[in-house]
């Protein structure tokens, strides 16, 4: 029945809620404002299950092969009662806890804070605190429904000013400071006491994201159609939205050290180290196909092969600062050789690994990662590169007198080699080499059949892949200036993998919105610093439940991944058209 | 004329140096590079002195019983892992978390049991409820990984699920830490199992036995089960073919969620072994294991049950025997620091000889 | 072609990118202008001007998120003490430094070195930063922040740090300087605890991890031990995540050592308590104050009883009056709780040795400003002598060591001096040593 339908998705939601305020999401930002004095964040994270409850709910189903549109008023009564549902679930949690008595919860899960207590009932007694909660809640769906059901001209606008409003709540850090360099006035818009956006600013942000969408909405396809006669493409013609966007993204990519000052720039630093990574690996995993989880192995490489080679010294107590290998040459002559050195390697040790199969190589892949790690950090290799200790005194890969390790100049570095590995990136994906990727990763037994010698190809995509890991690697030891093992962890690995899948294995504008998204983010919003791996975790699963081409998909990826349910889509609109009846096969095997 | 003769072909000549079996060539001399490094270390090892670092028979032979003991554990966890590559061909990277779940879940119980005095009043009783709980857990968590994040997708191409894994591993692992907090917590162990036993003449730790005991029993009752139940039987199937099992009758997506909980109830006893074992529980406690286990159930043969326990047992040696064995003969300081880039680089070489893992084929399957 | 497109877009990216590069403004250009005395235009480095009505504005680089966050809290904490009792008493009202209010900034150091060089760069970049308290852990110091704030000749100076290697002279940045101990000095008084007459060691083992701070301490154990007449029988590094020490420990008991030194962190720490209490039952375990800790006491039990644990000696601190009967209850009041780790009264002495050199450099303009040179205060800090801090006296070497006298008391197990510790928690051997002492 529907119904049962809508009261479990309620409890998954409600369930939900209860897990956010165990893991501290709620109870511990109470206090982070994002409009005005307020919408606070711990405020969110309690109605946003609901609402999603609320949206699902009213979303029309796929039943026998049809599309049921939900009726307003079922609608509205679907997204309320997954609403009420899981603010019922949730509000039984909270008076069980207060119940049992907060402090005693607290002896297992420590985020039961008086704080979180206290937050969740509204600053009432146990009663009507719930009740508030369930209407909340109940509130929060239907608004979820309300924007599911509503038709296409008003949802997209409403949700595009949600949702640049929330990120602009959210970067209340990064943008006021963008804003004062700018020299214009940010009281309006950022709230000097709350720290977050006021109403009025959160009100004209809105406004103009949803202008923006209506805009597209409008003239969109028309500027698509000029744009393609225009261009005289054959191919896919690029909307007007993400041309613009795209476009924008560059511009501000080049902007923005100068716009927002050396902190956010470091920080954005370390965003270009990780988007070359990305870009490296996107080669490995995106255009070949091949599962590696161990990248570290490349970044560490081409960092201490760097330092080993521009001079660095050892930081170790007790032992001669020189290492024993050592050479003194100019960033610039070295890094050909880190990265002649890291193909070198990768064709080595890729050999004999990349034939077999792809779980096994994953499993091999990260055991080389963690050979690394664990050699980098062994008192065996101490004369060489330091053990725990490290290295200092990298160069700061200066030309003449201009020197890079300044936040800013260094980000025009990174962002210079980045788009040379874009560069080259780009020029093999189109290549015969990347073709023959391609076909090696669509159906491994079918290209090599054709001839295609699959073990040469992936050993050329590690190889390729490995020396842009190490460039990354190299400028990571300019960057910090001095090395030490603990920054060369598997996490390492798993966090550019992230990055790449985040942003769309195969696509380098992909590589570097995961990159922003993934390594930005966190080093903007310092508060959420030790949920950084959970919503790693939950992004990831995510992005492959949902939307395996990630988000800002290669077409032909996307096109692979979603092989299946584009057929099916394409019958369903078949269907909806009337050139397919929707019944199976006749008993004869003819179709009408 | 020309349009009608078909194209030539030309034979296509290898020279001399292409014609060369490279492949097997390489494989001779690495083989004999390996067996030359491990039989030179080994010989300078044993020769050595007591004065320059040489062990005596008492060290290797407690080695040797740390090694099982160790690799007991890894075998329990590596089942959970080769079952479910048998069934759905994809490796359960966060299967460890499930492992850390059980044990994580069930100290609450120990802790208070111990507290209450219970624990050492009624060993067994409390064990059993305190391994309930830990397989309770373990379950669980296994069943809600299947059913949201792996079922969705059953049909996408290989990287897909396994990418999905290791975003779950992340994620459970970080969920614990934000429940119980990044602290390390001490389990409590009944003074039945506190220390040593002697059995056969050499001393082995109570615990380290219990553990032993139980995983050969785990294991034995588990290829009891694989063999002669029909879910066992259904499981085979599945694994072999599922969809003509499904054709069959099997209901293919019972006999996945079943494997699953099998696996977890395995993690489950592995974890409470393994806390009994350290008296210690941390968020990040399933993370090396797992590693450690998963590379047994390759190093094995993934997809058999002796292949994951074989694997566990010699990872559980290898870590304890290979670098005082090896090493130490070539005067590397602090020879443990690298023993797990030693069982990495062990797995390398046996899928370099054997792609099928030690009791695999021989062959690396293609696809 | 669409392709050319992308590829004119790609080369005038990169070119794009190095002329901006060469055009981009250094961060924080240095301060300029103003006062007399002193020329805030040409002395290098430059001054910091304090508006009339503005604070004076104090940095603090400390780790405050995650597993370590106890430590960095707790300097935190000592430093808004600080601030609150420049008007001489601890009333949780702020005092004044020379009619200016002071203000804390404080950044998250992570206790790893990307953690450093992101703190550092915030504070380095803020040209209101008069100096900075800092960093928790010598990992963020070593090369990444002191060189950051060193380069901008902001003075870092450290309630916490005990690496050797920071002030090492080959190593050392003119603008470092710390009130915490060097470990050289703890290493070379557990060697001599060792060798001396209560455990009269032959032979030594050691167990390091993989962290920077342990590398420190084993070091100058294993050279004051050997330097003694002692024997070093053997010297493992483990993982600190790792649980089965067992076959390190039977290896390392081969050589039947009399004494095995691992100062590592709890959980590995407390692992090992427990397997070598099995495998080296006559070997005497003495630990640091990175195992000094109730946990450890708490899930080792009965293992623990007979660990030895080498810590700065607090109890020096506790009969100081001022200490016992005015920090410690502000501190309470303030925080609800006792100090959090042991570092609170070096951070505090930091930044009062930080206020006096300011009293003593800062140039009053006349309308109410200042303008503090600084390098002037630099020098100010480095020529503290005889200063007497909560800590004990502190005179600053040139080479940052301003914990000149260092008492480093062992304490044995379970008479730990922490929560959880039984029976006399008093140092059962204390000894004083300084830098000219150690190897």
């Amino acid at each position: 029945m529907a119904a049962s339908r809508w009261v479990r998705m309620g409890a998954a939601a409600g369930v939900v809620t209860i897990f956010l305020a165990l893991v501290g999401l709620i109870g511990g930002f109470t206090d982070v404002y994002l409009i005005g004095d307020q919408i606070v964040f711990a405020g969110l994270m309690l109605v946003l299950p609901a609402f999603v409850a609320g949206l699902v709910a009213a979303a029309p189903r796929v039943e026998g092969g049809e599309r049921h549109e939900m009726q307003l008023s079922e609608a509205m009564k679907a997204a309320a009662v997954a609403g009420a549902v899981a603010g019922v679930t949730f509000a039984l949690a909270v008076v069980l806890a207060d119940w049992i008595g907060a402090e005693r919860i607290r002896t297992v899960f420590l985020n039961v804070s008086p704080q979180l207590m206290e937050f969740v009932n509204f600053g009432q007694a146990t009663g009507p605190g719930a009740l508030i909660i369930v209407a909340i809640s109940a509130l929060a769906g239907v608004i979820g429904g309300a924007l599911r059901v509503a038709p296409r001209s008003v949802r997209r606008p409403v949700t595009a000013a949600v949702m640049v409003t929330l990120v602009f709540g959210f970067l209340q850090r990064v943008i006021p400071i963008a804003l004062d360099q700018l020299k214009l006035e940010r009281d309006w818009l950022y709230s000097p006491e709350f720290d977050g956006l006021t109403w009025i600013g959160a009100v004209v942000v809105g406004a103009v994201a949803a202008g923006f969408s209506v805009l597209n909405a409008r003239f969109g396809e028309r500027l698509r159609g000029g744009l393609a006669r225009a261009g005289g493409q054959s191919g896919p013609a690029i909307s007007p939205a993400r041309l613009v966007a795209g476009l924008v993204g560059l511009a501000l990519l080049l902007v923005a050290p100068l716009l927002l000052g050396s902190v956010i720039s470091e920080v954005l630093g370390t965003v270009m180290v990780f988007a070359l990574l990305g870009v490296g690996l996107n080669i490995v995993v995106g255009y070949a196909g091949l599962l590696d989880l161990g990248y570290v192995f490349f970044f560490a490489l081409g960092a201490y092969s760097l330092a080993l080679l521009t001079g660095a010294t050892l930081n170790a107590y007790g032992i001669p600062p020189e290492p024993v290998i050592s050479g003194h040459l100019n960033f610039y002559v070295a890094i050909p050789i880190v990265m002649v050195i890291a193909a070198a390697a990768g064709a080595l040790v890729g050999a004999p690994v990349l034939r077999l199969r792809g779980d096994y190589l994953a499993l091999v892949t990260l055991g080389l990662g963690e050979m690394v790690t664990v050699l980098v950090g062994s008192p065996w290799l101490v004369p060489l590169v330091g053990g725990p200790s490290g290295m200092r005194g990298i160069t700061d890969a200066a030309i003449g007198g201009l020197a890079f390790r300044d936040p800013q100049r260094f980000y025009y570095l990174a962002l210079a080699f980045v788009g040379l590995a874009a560069f080259i990136s780009w020029r093999l994906a189109t290549s015969r080499i990347g073709r023959a990727w391609t076909a090696m990763r669509e159906d491994e037994q079918t290209a090599d059949a054709m001839g295609i010698s699959t073990t040469r190809f992936k050993l050329l995509a590690f190889a390729i892949g490995g020396a842009i890991g190490s460039l990354g690697g190299a400028l990571f030891a300019v960057k910090i200036g001095s090395l030490t093992p603990a920054s060369f962890q598997v996490l390492v690995s798993i966090q550019v993998l992230g990055l790449v899948i985040l942003g769309g294995m195969g696509s380098i504008p992909g590589v570097i919105v995961g990159a922003l998204v993934l390594v930005g983010l966190p080093g903007l919003l310092r508060e959420f610093e030790e949920y950084r791996f959970l919503a790693y975790g939950a992004a990831v699963v995510a992005v492959m439940v949902l939307r395996p081409q990630g988000l800002v998909p290669n077409v032909r990826r996307s096109r692979e991944l979603q092989d299946e349910e584009r057929a099916q889509d394409e019958w369903a609109k078949a269907v909806e058209e009337g050139e397919t009846s929707p019944e199976i096969a006749t008993a004869s095997g003819a179709t009408t | 004329m020309a349009g009608t003769e078909a194209p030539r072909v030309e034979a296509v000549r290898l020279s001399r140096f292409e014609q060369l079996p490279w492949r097997r060539i390489i494989l001779i001399i690495l083989g004999i590079v390996v067996i030359g490094v491990v039989g030179v270390g080994a010989t300078r090892t044993l020769t050595l002195g007591k004065a320059e670092g040489g062990y005596s028979a008492g060290a290797w032979r407690d080695f040797v019983v740390q090694g099982t003991a160790q690799g007991a554990i890894y075998a329990m966890i590596a089942l959970g892992y080769s079952l479910v590559y048998g069934i759905l061909r994809m490796i359960n990277f966060a299967h460890g978390e499930v492992f850390m779940a059980g044990s994580f879940g069930s100290f609450f119980f120990a802790d208070a049991y111990e507290k209450s005095g219970f624990l050492d009043r009624d060993p067994i009783l409390a064990l059993a409820i305190v391994t309930a709980v830990a397989i309770g857990v373990s379950v669980g968590t296994a069943v809600l990984l299947e059913r949201l994040a792996y079922r969705p997708l059953r049909n996408a191409p290989r990287l897909v699920p396994l990418i999905t894994a290791i975003g779950a591993s992340l994620f459970l692992q970080n969920t614990f830490r934000g429940f119980f907090g990044p602290q390390p917590y001490g389990y409590p162990k009944p003074v039945v199992l506190a220390g040593n036993i002697t059995v056969l003449g050499v001393p082995v730790q109570r615990i380290q036995l219990l553990v032993l005991v139980v995983a050969v029993i785990c294991m034995t009752v588990l290829q009891w089960f694989v063999s002669t139940t029909t879910t066992g039987r259904s499981m085979r199937a599945v694994a072999q073919d599922r969809e003509i099992a499904s054709l069959m009758g099997i209901n293919v997506d019972r006999v996945i969620v079943t494997t699953f909980v099998i696996g977890g109830v395995l993690a489950g006893i592995a974890g409470v072994l393994y806390s009994l074992t350290f008296e210690q529980v941390q968020f990040t406690m399933g993370f090396k294991p797992g590693i450690a286990a998963f590379t047994a159930a390759v190093l094995g043969g993934i997809g058999s049950i002796g292949g994951a326990a074989l694997g566990g047992f010699v990872i559980g040696l290898l870590q304890a025997v290979g670098p005082p064995l090896i090493l130490t003969g070539f005067g590397i300081p602090s020879v443990f620091s690298l023993k797990d880039a030693f069982v990495f680089l062990v797995l390398v070489l046996v899928l370099v000889f054997r792609p099928g893992g030690l009791l695999g084929t021989g062959e690396a399957e293609k696809v | 072609m669409k392709h050319r497109r992308w590829f004119k877009a790609f080369a005038l990216l990169a070119v794009l990118s190095v002329v901006a590069a060469a055009c981009a403004n250094d961060s924080g250009g240095g301060g300029g202008g103003g006062g007399g005395g002193v020329d805030c235009a040409t002395v290098e480095f430059g001054c910091v001007e304090v508006g009339a009505d503005e604070a004076i504005n104090l940095g603090a680089a400390q780790v405050i998120s995650g597993a370590d966050a106890t430590l960095g809290q707790d300097q935190v904490n000592a430093l808004e003490l600080a601030l609150d009792h420049l008007d001489g008493t601890f009333d949780q009202k702020d005092g004044t430094l020379l009619d200016h209010p002071v203000k804390l900034t404080t950044e998250d150091e992570l206790c790893s070195a990307e953690g450093g060089q992101t703190a550092g760069t915030a504070l380095a970049a803020d040209a209101s930063i008069v100096a900075v308290i800092g960093t928790s852990c010598s990992s963020a110091a070593l090369g990444v922040a002191d060189k950051l704030l060193g380069d901008k000749g902001i003075l870092l100076i450290s309630g916490s740090n005990t690496s050797p290697a920071l002030t090492d002279p080959a190593l050392h940045n003119p603008f470092y300087a710390r009130t915490a101990h060097n470990d050289r000095i703890q290493g070379a008084i557990v060697a001599e605890f060792a060798l001396g007459a209560d455990l009269g060691a032959k032979t030594a083992a050691t167990i390091a991890d993989e962290s920077p701070y342990t590398q420190g301490l084993v070091g100058a154990f294993e050279a004051n031990f050997e330097a003694g007449g002692g024997t070093l029988t053997g010297s493992e590094q483990v993982d600190s995540e790792d649980t089965d020490f067992k076959p390190v420990l039977r290896s390392l008991a081969e050589q039947k050592p009399d004494v095995l030194y691992f100062p590592i962190f709890v959980a590995a720490c407390t692992l090992i308590i427990k397997q070598a209490a099995e495998i080296m039952p006559d070997t005497t375990l003495i630990v640091s104050d990175g195992c000094l800790s109730s946990d450890t006491l708490k899930n080792a039990g009965k293992a623990a009883d007979g660990v030895w644990a080498s810590s700065p000696d607090l109890s020096a601190f506790q009969t100081n009056e001022f200490y016992s009967g005015e920090f410690i209850p502000a501190y309470q009041a303030a925080f609800g709780s006792d100090p959090l780790s042991v570092f609170h009264a070096h951070a505090y002495d930091a930044a009062n040795v930080v206020f006096e050199a300011i009293k003593k450099v800062a140039i009053d303009n006349g309308d109410g400003s200042l303008s503090i040179p600084r390098q002037a205060l630099r020098d100010a800090v480095f020529a503290t002598s005889g200063y007497k801090g909560v800590t004990g006296t502190i005179t600053c070497l040139p080479t940052g060591d301003c914990a000149t006298d260092v008492t480093i008391g062992m304490f044995l197990g379970p008479g730990w001096p922490v929560e959880g510790g039984k029976g006399d928690t008093t140092a059962k051997y204390t000894d004083t040593k300084s830098l000219d002492d150690v190897l």
